[in-house]
């Protein structure tokens, strides 16, 4: 133990104490991250290329380990099947409607409000900033409840409006725009100014085109946030034609169906997100590393 | 200011004069003030009242006064939900911890691929919990050859329960939870890494250090700040568990997996007692609020760093 050889011998703890660092050895410590990371990356993937094989399966009751990767014959059964038996497509549509309407809302909603803390000097600016930092501490599942009894007297659950209305503004939103446009020099508010620009027009025109990186971001940041949220859509909704997507496959998942047709909506779920997570997956790792904060 | 020594007339005009200049920004933040009111301020406020009621929201409206509190020292299902939370961010919260942060420190290597990997890692974090609880419901399944248990039989370890057996249920969820999630915080952790001076890792290897020693010695005591943040971070969102909880093993087996807020969402939405969860809502905001506020102080979370 104690004789440091490099490399006399490729015992696993000799591995083992290259890779901790006791023993220098850039080349045999890269194989083994690699190895690491490879194995890691299978754990990680794996399950979603399972997924979409089996949902191509023909006849699948169970997932059973061995299965063919590639199946034989592919088919699309289990989607027609989950078309035809659940509510799946009014889901898929509720999900994006309900998703693009927060999304672009919340990005409008927190870019006028970033705009106003960042440059406004209004009566009331500081009471509200420090209102919105409280809610913002606030857990949101001890929320849920009074929300739904909220909603309930007014008469809106199973509406559009209970669905989008908590994300037509956010408060993360607004703080990161408004870091957005104290990053932006005053100068340009007084260029415009003597060019005879408005506040709303400074806005619109001289300081959002700036920001348009920035608004990316939290756009694909709200649209993940409100298509992946589970527990508001849940609570808002309890007739089938209003659930969202993920609350609706839920329900697939609780009534015990075949593999074929879980794993068919497991791949209609996560068709969309994937999708922009691969267009917009530098903006996305972008905001979380700025920010350090979800949703 | 001086404001009181100016004549009235001067004063009312400055206080005009800032009114006016107020005025234009109320449009840019209308939007926004409403929503919170509605859907924040509004239900948070009367979440205290209902609180005091017993009551099914149809026909039935009891004023109890603080009978929903007391009755929380004698509802055992509770105390099992409490104890379970608590469980739950101990499996959930130093596993996600720690392998986010050595995932982190993997990627950090200047290697080819390192983004590829790193997209890879971020995947699961942006599917949703119905997706990942479709497909995990299949992989732990208790039969001998569905996927987790044909691999356990690979290396001789014989057929588990899952989420059907009650000391493994709440682990399960926690597994799926950290291996979800890993890939989110080794991002914050990455952001980090980057930032601690490069120099410093030059000086460390002047001086013999290596891998661990260089991580122990320079990368640990300045990731501090992040620790905290993605400590308390990860169990706030381990006191609120629910997504897969609620599709997975609702609550079960035995009460195995209920957790507070789903003991909250089951005497609200099972047994419409929605004085009783509103009660229960103020009890699980209280005990985040301490722990949160625990764990900054404890913890010293550094502000300045995010």
């Amino acid at each position: 133990m104690t004789s440091l050889r490099p490399q006399a011998q490729r015992s696993p703890l000799t591995l083992l104490r290259v890779w901790i660092g006791f023993q220098p050895n850039q080349g045999l410590r890269t194989v083994i991250t690699y190895l690491l990371m490879g194995v890691l990356a299978v754990s990680t993937v794996g399950p979603f290329i399972i997924m979409l094989s089996v949902s191509l399966t023909q006849n699948i009751r169970f997932l059973l380990f061995p299965i063919d990767l590639i199946p034989n014959p592919i088919t699309l059964e289990n989607f027609q099947l989950l078309f035809a038996r659940t509510l799946a497509l009014r889901w898929t549509y509720n999900s994006f409607y309900v998703a693009a309407v927060s999304t672009l809302g919340g990005v409008f909603t927190s870019t006028m409000a970033g705009y106003a803390f960042a440059r406004g000097d209004f009566i009331g600016r500081n009471v509200l900033f420090y209102m919105f930092v409280g809610i913002l501490i606030m857990p949101e599942t001890a929320l849920i409840i009074p929300q739904y009894i909220m909603l309930s007297d007014l008469g809106l659950v199973n509406s559009y409006t209970a669905l989008i209305g908590p994300w037509f503004a956010s408060i993360f939103g607004t703080f990161l725009m408004r870091q957005q446009f104290l990053s932006i020099p005053r100068d340009y508010d007084d260029a415009a100014r003597i060019d005879g620009a408005n506040i709303f027009d400074t806005w619109l025109r001289v300081l959002m085109p700036q920001l348009i990186p920035a608004m990316v971001t939290l756009g694909i940041l709200r649209f993940m946030g409100n298509w992946n949220s589970f527990l508001y859509p849940l609570i808002v909704t309890t007739k089938a034609e209003m659930r969202t997507l993920p609350v609706g496959l839920g329900t697939v998942a609780r009534s015990g169906g075949d593999a074929g047709l879980d794993m068919a909506g497991a791949v209609l779920g996560f068709v969309p997100t994937f999708v922009v997570f691969l267009l917009g997956q530098r903006y996305i790792i972008q905001g979380v590393s700025l920010s350090g904060l979800k949703g | 200011m001086s404001s009181a020594t100016l004549p009235p007339a001067v004063q009312r005009r400055a206080l005009t004069k800032r009114i006016l200049k107020s005025l234009p920004w109320y449009p840019f933040i209308v939007i926004n003030l409403v929503v919170f009111v509605v859907f924040n301020l509004w239900p948070w406020l009367s979440m205290f009242q209902t609180a005091t009621f017993k009551t099914d929201l149809l026909s039935h409206r009891e004023f109890i006064g603080l009978d929903n509190f007391v009755k929380m020292a004698g509802d055992e299902l509770l105390h099992l939900a409490l104890k379970n939370t608590f469980l739950f961010a101990l499996l959930y919260v130093p596993p996600l911890v720690v392998v986010s942060l050595l995932v982190a420190i993997l990627v950090n290597q200047r290697l080819r691929g390192m983004k590829f990997f790193r997209s890879v890692y971020f995947l699961p974090n942006v599917t949703n919990i119905a997706v990942l609880a479709l497909v995990f419901r299949r992989f732990l399944s208790p039969r001998d050859d569905a996927p987790f248990n044909y691999l356990l039989g690979l290396v001789g370890i014989p057929a588990q329960r899952f989420l059907l057996d009650i000391h493994q249920a709440l682990a399960s969820i926690a597994g799926l939870g950290v291996w979800q999630s890993f890939g989110f915080f080794m991002v914050i952790w990455l952001a980090a890494l980057q930032a601690i001076p490069q120099p410093l890792y030059d000086a460390g290897r002047v001086d013999g250090a290596y891998g661990w020693r260089l991580h122990r010695h320079v990368t640990i005591p300045l990731l501090r700040p992040t620790a905290a943040f993605v400590v308390v971070i990860t169990t706030i969102g381990a006191l609120q568990e629910f997504g897969a909880i609620f599709i997975l093993t609702g609550g079960g087996p035995v009460n195995a997996t209920t957790t507070a807020v789903y003991h909250i969402y089951s005497q609200a939405f099972n047994f419409t007692r929605f004085g009783y969860a509103s009660a229960l809502s103020i009890l699980l905001f209280l005990i985040i609020l301490i722990i949160a506020y625990v764990q900054n102080r404890y913890l010293k979370f550094d502000e300045e760093v995010y």
